[in-house]
């Protein structure tokens, strides 16, 4: 039981510098950083995938009913109707891109 | 000089940068338990403090400002260094055979490295804290989330080893 005691009092009074401690806070405060940054980065990805996706989306739409509205009407096509189709989804998605945007730029 | 707690919150509300005061405070500390856990690897003990800071830091909004950051940390590197032994048990199971031999730079006091051996990693961490950072008992319990009693059974089951 001594000899346990003894080891430990030498124990306590050992210290344990860390070598280089201010280079040390500054690679650890890089580290944190960076993965700050790349957590951003992944967060503004999914958010332009979610914007390309639902754009995409919007963009085909009028044009396979246009296109199903030409193959099945086209001895009277309506060119009005097909305008103001393409003018209210080109519209939606104009809002859609504006409104992330403004997203976006919160979020950064 | 600026409290823990309170670098916590300039940290969580004006950035990181507030941090490095604390990494400041704490790398000897932590440096220090990693030594005497992993029986003065210095490369291990290096990374168990690194990740120790790094996981704080995420996990920077869930400290209780009620509690001693210290503690905190210290269950941190804890859990980041039964994280890290477990990967290096894994990685020394691996039959590499053209991989070169890893030799750790050991250093520090071997007589207490050798009184620890033959101790599991949990008896370690329990000794460690409780006879050489002077720990309470109770305070070992809440810092590692452990059961009062569980942490007495193994403390004793520790010491028994080693009389």
């Amino acid at each position: 039981m001594n000899q346990l005691e003894t080891i430990l009092e030498k124990e306590k009074r050992t210290s344990y510098p860390q070598r280089k401690k201010e280079l040390f806070r500054f690679y650890i405060i890089t580290l944190i950083n960076q993965e700050q940054a790349s957590r951003k980065f992944k967060r503004k990805l999914w958010i332009w995938l979610l914007l390309i996706t639902a754009g995409l989306f919007l963009l085909l739409s009028p044009i396979s009913e246009m296109m199903n509205y030409l193959i099945l009407n086209l001895k009277n096509i309506d060119t009005v109707d097909i305008f103001i189709m393409a003018a209210v989804s080109y519209g939606f998605l104009f809002v859609l891109m504006v409104l992330l945007k403004k997203r976006i730029a919160i979020l950064s | 000089m600026e409290s823990d707690e309170e670098l916590v919150r300039r940290t969580l509300s004006e950035g990181s940068h507030h941090f490095g005061v604390l990494i400041q405070r704490y790398a000897d500390y932590l440096f220090g338990l990693g030594m005497r856990l992993t029986s003065g690897n210095k490369e291990l003990a290096e990374d168990i403090s690194q990740q120790a800071f790094m996981r704080s830091f995420t996990y920077l909004k869930s400290f209780n400002s009620q509690k001693k950051f210290k503690h905190w940390l210290t269950g941190i590197a804890v859990n980041c260094y039964k994280d890290l032994i477990q990967k290096e048990s894994q990685y020394l199971s691996l039959n590499i055979k053209d991989e070169p031999n890893y030799t750790p730079h050991l250093e520090g006091n071997t007589d207490f490295f050798n009184l620890i051996k033959p101790l599991n990693e949990d008896e370690k961490v329990l000794f460690t804290l409780k006879y050489v950072y002077e720990y309470q008992v109770n305070e070992i319990a809440d810092l590692l989330n452990q059961k009062l009693g569980t942490v007495k059974s193994k403390l004793s089951r520790a010491v028994e080893k080693l009389t």
